[in-house]
């Protein structure tokens, strides 16, 4: 079987290229589904999305060019801003301290005198099945002012009541908890393959050589795990700069008179980049933040693979 | 076998990708060009958008009308049933042949194409002196077209309940409540006394209403006429200082329960009795009846005080996309613009209709169960008619925000009413400058 790598031997490009269309036509057939499909859901709606984003277009009218102009303006847009900063906030709020529970749950259950692992790992990664809507509703009812249970335990113990949705100060943390409560076991899960593949003679070892639990868990466990932290992390770094549902569900959506909650603090980016789109029909400004939001991720997953990406083999 | 090198693979996934975005540019609309001539054996079919199940009622009910016409309802969920028009106007295809509009989202298609001029392509212009003005108005565009038919109303006013009200040593009767809350000329300030003493009454427990952002902000708003933006005009401020301070003095004045509405609390505060009636339009006593069926008979309701408003409603259109207009069009006319077809929608749902002649009907002067026997349609139509209207506008939806946001810093924060709308105003102007010379 001969290897051709491309440039070694150097017959006229256009040629060969559709010479080795011809010998490798089937191969080629047989992957067309994933890449048609790329091309036409991922590559062309976001190069779209960019070519939109210098135009001014409510949806119906022709597409005006502007240029740079929804960039200028989008620098200067303090609500944009602060929908950045409420879903940093809520990466730091929700996300780092779902990883960290996610974490020592994964480390504790995967320790030998668990028993039950199954009914745990199955009771944490519950929520994740909930649909959107019944955890709206659930949470709804529990972070009620009035009738909620939340405060009504609250004030067994001398304190609250809370208003949990209504002031701006208890938003965020509100909309924290239920994606630390809906998320944490998914993680968990992922930690939980990761842990199993570490080998247990190395925990054996360790004991041997008299190491404590903490110790175990920071100079074997955290080292070992570290690519499996790394992918959860970039992807919950992606996944935290485009929550969605539960800010909408819990700060107002679409039909609420108190959009993204008091003075917009539970307001996050994609909520108005969907509202900007749909709600007041700004396409093209809304492709502009869309495509900000997007570099945003790109660079925030870099820094992050950039700190702590090399292996610490190296 | 020769193995594909990389950058043969990348040049054959970019041939390929572009192949199929040329055949995805090109693939037909493929909708049948039937006209609205066909024969009566086959039916032309007309698809219909609305985001409630009533649409079936609609369809069945035109089916008996006229059999050369099938209408397919579809129930499109409200919460995206716009985007998805707007997004098929944007695709150029997949509009269906009669959309619904809602009020609050109306403005973003009046003042844009995508729609037919029923004025001007049809003979709709009939219809203005049968249909509640304020209606009339919004469904036209700023050059005088009608692009929305007006379909229903949200005549509203103050509910109150029975049970609650002898509870607290009143009488029940509205005449009766009328009188004590200041007769026919009425003011928010006579309402927010009695609101007061209603409170002190009841022992503190059960307020007069459950928001005074929903039900203060909500009607002495619209008591104006709905919309902030006139012309290229910015109206917060001076639509939104009074109701910004009514609402902000019912909170300070602790005279509303302070329960958001269209919630898990604002369902158990009813139950739990924390109000005792709402400032809101005839299209709750749909969603009371489903969901509190065990206070149906116990409601009453009044005029607002100072002066009638509306809540709501929606208007039909077709879109310019639609290949069988004309059976689109007699369709719309059957449905929006005839007693048959709005009453038989408004029986069944209590759709209330802006064709001013449906309210002949003996239906509109019976007794309703809902309010305890009281003529409340009546009471509707009579509150329907005399209303201020304004042209609605594509930054409508944008507004309600930038004002509802400063809404919330009135009630939750106490933030001074009169610099909330000054910011609120500011900020309008800042965001739609473009609109606004």
């Amino acid at each position: 079987m001969a290897t051709l790598v491309a440039g070694q031997t150097a017959p006229p490009p256009r040629s060969k290229f559709w010479r080795d269309v011809r010998r490798n036509l089937w191969p080629y057939v047989f992957i067309s589904p994933f890449y048609l499909l790329y091309a036409v859901f991922g590559i062309f709606p976001l190069l779209y999305g960019l070519w939109l984003s210098f135009h001014t277009w409510d949806g119906i009218s022709p597409m005006e060019w502007v240029g740079a102009e929804n960039y200028s303006t989008l620098l200067f847009d303090d609500i944009w801003w602060k929908t950045i900063y409420n879903t940093v906030w809520l990466f730091f709020g929700a996300t780092v301290p779902q990883l960290t529970i996610a974490l020592i749950l994964a480390f504790i259950i995967n320790t030998p005198y668990i028993r039950g692992k199954d009914i745990f790992r199955a009771a944490y990664f519950m929520p994740i099945v909930a649909s959107a809507v019944a955890v709206a509703l659930i949470f709804n009812s529990l972070f009620g002012e009035r009738y909620g249970i939340l405060n009504h335990a609250l004030s067994y113990v001398g304190l609250g009541p809370i208003d949990w949705l209504g002031s701006r100060h208890w938003l965020k943390p509100s909309i924290a908890l239920v994606t630390i409560w809906q998320w944490t076991g998914y993680t968990m899960v992922i930690y939980l393959a990761g842990l199993q593949s570490i080998n247990p003679e190395l925990y054996e070892a360790a004991r041997v050589d008299g190491a404590l639990t903490r110790h175990i868990f920071r100079h074997i466990t955290l080292p070992l795990l570290r690519p499996v932290i790394l992918f959860q992390v970039i992807l919950s770094i992606i996944g935290a700069m485009q929550n969605f549902d539960i800010p909408v569900m819990l700060a107002g959506g679409t039909q609420s008179s108190a959009p993204g909650g008091t003075d917009r603090a539970g307001l996050v980016s994609m909520v108005l980049i969907y509202w900007t789109a749909f709600k007041y029909t700004q396409f093209g400004y809304a492709a502009a933040m869309a495509f900000v939001l997007f570099v945003l991720i790109v660079l925030f997953s870099f820094l992050y693979n950039r700190w702590q990406g090399r292996n610490p083999t190296d | 076998m020769e193995k594909v090198s990389r950058r043969n693979f990348l040049r054959m996934t970019a041939a390929v990708g572009g192949l199929s975005l040329l055949a995805a540019c090109a693939a037909p609309a493929g909708q049948p060009a039937a006209g609205g001539e066909a024969a009566a054996a086959e039916p032309v079919e007309v698809t219909f958008w609305w985001w409630d199940d009533g649409g079936n009622i609609w369809a069945d009910g035109y089916a008996e009308v006229n059999p050369a016409v099938k209408v397919n309802f579809v129930n499109t969920p409200f919460a995206d049933a716009h985007d998805k028009l707007l997004t098929s106007f944007a695709a150029g295809s997949g509009a269906p042949d009669v959309a619904s509009i809602e009020i609050g989202r109306v403005g973003g298609f009046t003042a844009k194409g995508g729609l037919i001029d029923l004025k001007e392509v049809f003979d709709a212009g009939q219809f203005e002196q049968d249909m509640v003005k304020y209606k009339w108005t919004q469904g036209s565009t700023e050059d005088g077209r009608l692009v929305c038919m007006p379909w229903d109303i949200g005549p509203a006013g103050v509910w109150y309940r029975t049970d609650l009200f002898e509870a607290a040593g009143y009488p029940t009767e509205p005449a009766e409540i009328e009188a004590l809350i200041g007769g026919a000329e009425r003011t928010w300030d006579d309402f927010f006394a009695f609101a007061k003493e209603f409170k002190e009454k009841s022992g503190g427990t059960t307020s007069l209403f459950a928001n005074a952002g929903t039900d203060i902000y909500g009607a002495v708003y619209r008591q104006q006429g709905e919309g902030y933006q006139e012309g290229n005009k910015i109206l917060i401020e001076e639509k939104a200082t009074r109701p910004f301070q009514l609402a902000a003095q019912a909170r300070n004045e602790n005279i509303d329960a302070n329960i958001g509405w269209w919630g898990a609390e604002w369902d158990a505060g009813l139950a739990d009795n924390a109000f005792a009636g709402m400032v809101i339009a005839a299209w709750m006593q749909g969603g009371l009846t489903r969901n509190h069926p065990d206070l149906v008979g116990k409601w009453r309701v009044i005029r607002a005080p100072e002066a009638n408003y509306n809540w709501g409603g929606s208007f039909t259109a077709i879109p310019e996309q639609s290949q069988v207009r004309d059976a689109a069009w007699e369709f719309v006319k059957w449905s929006c613009c005839t007693a048959d077809g709005q009453n038989l929608l408004f029986k069944a749902t209590g759709v209330m209709p802006a064709y001013k002649p449906a309210w002949q009907d003996p239906l509109y002067s019976e007794p309703v169960e809902f309010f305890g026997g009281q003529a409340a349609y009546q009471i509707w139509t009579e509150i329907a008619d005399n209303i201020p209207a304004i042209l609605r506008t594509p930054n409508d939806l944008q507004l309600d925000d930038i004002v509802g946001a400063e809404l919330t810093k009135v009630l939750e924060e106490g933030k001074d009413p009169v610099q909330a709308a000054i910011d609120a105003e500011a900020e309008a102007l800042n965001r739609i400058k473009d609109t606004v010379a």
